[in-house]
């Protein structure tokens, strides 16, 4: 009977929220923030690879903005500068960024805990300073990088390209959900609960390291060239070290165990940042300082979860006191 | 005699300077229970970890199935037949009890990333298969009622119940089981020698390292005895129980 | 390069290497008493040196009490932030206390750029500014004081800890806090001890180096990263090893930036120390997995 009722419950929300995501851009709606949005739909992408990476497989990475940044880095030099096709520069990047991963990967994952924070931490303030040196444009970044397009179809406003972005987010959401419950997923998650353990029952604890490593930076990496298709402006700035720990914010916002919570954590913090916040300085950063230590402390299973277990309950109790006579 | 399904041969381990296995030789019948018994740092955990690939040996070999097993990796070591439990347990936390077992099926199922990604056919066949094996072992191993529970909100008696349920989930030909009995009380006991020897009856070999000498004695069919990671005696449990240097090895460590 | 380039490098480099050792130690008596890899370190460093400028500018505070006043400042937000983010966070993976710290960084890092804004600020020179000629190089006097606070610093540490109760305790609890607890040390009061004496040493190397570098408050992430590579070239194993490998490092990037290798330029400082930190990381995983397991 409960199950059943869930089990409503879940195709209405979803439906609900399927039509929401889709009347925002309109002018009449809430058109006005399209530009939010699609930056949350970018940031979810990373998030989501670092969930997969942080909450179910328990390794950390301090470094997730530089797959972010190769990303949107490759796609722009070879669609602006060797004249590649966008589509093929942002297939290109993100294999390119995911054998960058790969190779990296298996020395980097020998390490461990603390080792494996800072060693990605190092990752990603040399691929920075890489991209400030070596990057066309140095420090001020690279502009003019062409749109990306279907036929004579050119995705060249905020409109068309809402709807392209949130397409390949909701396609990252679906993957990770079906990969994190499945055969692969349990073998993640039994890594994160115990590694020796793991091995004895078959686990190639390694070799599924490097591998959702790899698979969150192609994450990375496509939301990067998309970043870079569509403001047709990159610069280092938005790839720097800083970066990699607001995406652990998000991470750790939406819960690090959690799928869906990512659009939740992303959307927190560009609300904050490019809303609330705009024009207040350093403020953000107090409080992303203080939403990392407080929910970490307190609700170690990150606020959206947090939040939606309180939901859950209130939800049962309301339930069963409309079942009482 | 019948044929062994593992053999050490002058297995060594030293950690730095401290030999932890000296020259121990084995050959473990296929389809008997066999116990390993010693005092407290007689080296056989340090077997069980060798056996397992946990770490390499700094001499010697092992042979399961008489192959060799040099540089064979944990988890390959797995694929093989060889399945282990630990001492302090380690169940999946983040898991159901369900979940746990499913996920010792991994080494018996094949499909990746892609088949997960995109919900491949082949993913499905092979999910309802992990159900229907997990639910197998978990009825097995008496924990039906519990399988949407967390793993570690079980007592430790059935946690260790369930941890054997993970192996057995790998389709072992060998089962090492460590200090199964620690921590269990007499009805517990009961329970898992009931278990190990269905076990034993489904074809499965096992090894275990024990301390409760009645729990032992009742359940093993050959017992090899080490202390300060030498093999000091071996044979029926009825022989064990009458051979002076075990003794000795045993009123030594009482004396301490 | 001449002789006398090799002998100025040197002299940079030692320079350097001295502030990445002072910021390097935070890291090593952390460590060594929490097991815990403090994110904030360099924080503490950015506030020792930007608390001298505008304790010794805006509150017309002397030199040297306003020096001593910043380093207990620095200490006393460390000892907050154990109180507050570590302790509040028992029994916390080791990944969470990973968070937490880079938490507290990026706050007290927020705090400072709110409330001192962005601009670089440079406290005055201890003492003049006019440099000593020695072995063909020219010194700052700013750069012996950086040089000779090391030595003093290293110095005491090692008297502390050798000789005081409380500096033994401390050394106990790195060997085994649990034999530490057994022999009525309380594993906790020393921790706080560690955090306040990290960030005391933290804001000391803040101080004496403010003056050589302008600092803003975006800087303390940067010195963290290169106090943790001095740390790791040490092991987290003693000061003195720790001091050793922020000298190392200081002088290894030092001639590095300055031989002209044609792509090497001073831009890619961060970026050599970096790659030192991956290739000493990997090189030895083994043994540091091990212990991270243990943990």
């Amino acid at each position: 009977m409960l199950a059943r009722l869930k089990g409503k419950w879940t195709y209405f929300v979803i439906a609900a929220l399927l039509l929401f995501l889709i009347l925002i851009p309109f002018r009449w709606f809430l058109g006005q923030y399209t530009v939010i949005m699609i930056f949350i739909g970018l940031f979810t992408m990373v998030t989501v690879g670092l969930c997969l990476l942080l909450g179910y497989t328990g390794q950390v990475s301090l470094g997730q903005a530089a797959f972010y940044g190769t990303g949107a880095y490759i796609s722009a030099v070879l669609s602006k500068i060797c004249g590649v096709n966008p589509w093929l520069s942002m297939l290109i990047a993100a294999a390119a960024t995911g054998a960058f991963a790969y190779v990296i990967g298996y020395p980097i994952f020998r390490l461990r805990g603390n080792y494996l924070a800072v060693a990605t931490l190092g990752l990603g303030v040399i691929v920075y300073i890489l991209l400030r040196q070596l990057g066309p444009g140095g420090p001020d970044g690279m502009a003019g990088i062409p749109y990306l397009s279907i036929g004579g179809f050119v995705f060249d406003t905020s409109f068309k390209r809402y709807f392209l972005v949130w397409f390949f987010c909701l396609a990252v959401l679906l993957i990770s959900q079906n990969i994190v419950r499945s055969r692969t997923g349990r073998a993640l998650r039994a890594i994160h609960g115990s590694e020796a353990a793991a091995e004895s029952i078959g686990i190639n604890v390694d070799q599924f390291k490097v591998k959702i490593f790899v698979l969150s930076a192609v994450y990375a990496s496509l939301a990067g060239s998309l970043l870079a298709h569509q403001m047709s402006h990159i610069s280092p700035g938005s790839f720097g070290p800083l970066v990699s720990v607001i995406i652990i914010v998000m991470a750790v916002i939406g819960g690090l165990a959690s799928i869906w919570g990512a659009i939740f954590g992303a959307a927190t913090v560009c609300i904050l940042k490019y809303e609330l916040l705009l024009g207040f300085g350093e403020w953000d950063i107090v409080i992303y300082g203080l939403i990392l230590m407080l929910v970490t402390i307190f609700m170690p299973e990150g606020l959206f979860v947090r939040l939606r277990e309180l939901f859950g309950q209130w939800r049962l109790r309301y339930a069963q006191r409309g079942a009482e006579p | 005699m019948s044929e062994s399904i593992l053999e050490t041969k002058s297995l060594s381990k030293a950690f730095g300077g401290l030999v932890a296995l000296d020259k121990v030789d084995l050959a473990v019948e296929a389809g008997k229970i066999t116990a390993i018994i010693g005092p407290n740092g007689a080296g056989k955990t340090t077997l069980f970890n060798l056996v397992t690939g946990v770490y390499p040996a700094s001499d010697g070999e092992i042979l399961f199935q008489g192959t060799p097993l040099k540089d064979t990796p944990p988890h390959r070591r797995a694929a093989l037949g060889i399945a282990r439990t630990f001492q302090n347990v380690l169940l999946f936390g983040n898991m159901t009890v369900l979940e746990n077992i499913m996920t010792g099926q991994h080494p018996r199922s094949r499909y990746g990333f892609l088949g997960a990604a995109l919900r491949l056919p082949r993913a499905h066949r092979e999910e309802e298969t992990i159900s229907l094996n997990a639910m197998k072992y978990l009825n097995m191993v008496g924990l039906g009622t519990y399988a949407t529970q967390n793993a570690l909100s079980l007592p430790l008696g059935q946690q260790k119940l369930l941890a054997i349920a993970r192996a057995l989930a790998t389709e072992p030909q060998l089962l090492l089981l460590d200090e199964p009995g620690a921590g269990l009380n007499k009805l517990e006991k009961q329970e898992l020698s009931d278990l190990i020897r269905r076990i034993r009856e489904n074809g499965i070999s096992v090894i275990l390292v024990e301390h409760d000498m009645p729990l032992v004695m009742g359940l093993a069919e050959w017992v090899v005895v080490l202390d300060s990671g030498q093999k000091i005696a071996e044979g029926t449990a009825a022989q064990i129980q009458k051979d002076q240097r075990v003794i000795a090895a045993y009123l030594g460590e009482e004396v301490e | 390069m001449s002789a006398d380039q090799f002998v100025q490098y040197l002299v940079s480099g030692l320079t350097m290497g001295s502030i990445y050792a002072l910021i390097g130690l935070g890291f090593t008596i952390i460590y060594a008493v929490t097991r815990i890899i403090n994110f904030a370190q360099g924080e503490f460093v950015m506030l020792g040196g930007m608390l001298s400028f505008y304790l010794i500018s805006a509150a017309g505070i002397p030199l040297a009490p306003a020096l001593i006043l910043s380093v207990l400042i620095a200490a006393a937000i460390g000892a907050i932030m154990y109180i507050f983010a570590i302790r509040t966070a028992r029994r916390a993976s080791v990944v969470s206390l990973i968070i937490i710290t880079i938490g507290a960084a990026i706050f007290i890092r927020g705090i400072a750029g709110v409330g001192w804004g962005v601009e670089h600020v440079r406290p005055p020179y201890f003492t003049g500014s006019e440099s000593i000629s020695l072995l063909g190089a020219y010194i700052h006097p700013q750069a012996l004081w950086i040089i000779g606070t090391t030595l003093v610093v290293v110095v005491l540490l090692h008297l502390f800890l050798s000789y005081t109760m409380v500096g033994k305790a401390l050394k106990a609890c790195a060997i085994s806090p649990v034999a530490a607890g057994m022999v009525g040390i309380n594993p906790r009061a020393m921790a706080l001890i560690a955090f306040a004496l990290a960030a005391a040493i933290g804001g000391i190397g803040g101080v004496v180096m403010a003056p050589s570098i302008s600092m803003d408050f975006n800087d303390g992430f940067k010195l963290g990263l290169m106090g943790f590579v001095a740390a790791s070239i040490g092991g987290f194993k003693s000061p003195i090893a720790t001091v050793i490998g922020g000298l190392t490092l200081g002088i290894v990037v030092s001639l590095a930036v300055g031989v002209d290798w044609g792509p090497f330029t001073s831009a890619y400082k961060d970026a050599i120390a970096m790659m030192v930190l991956l290739l000493i990381l990997i090189i030895r995983s083994g043994r540091l997995s091990a212990e991270e397991r243990e943990s």
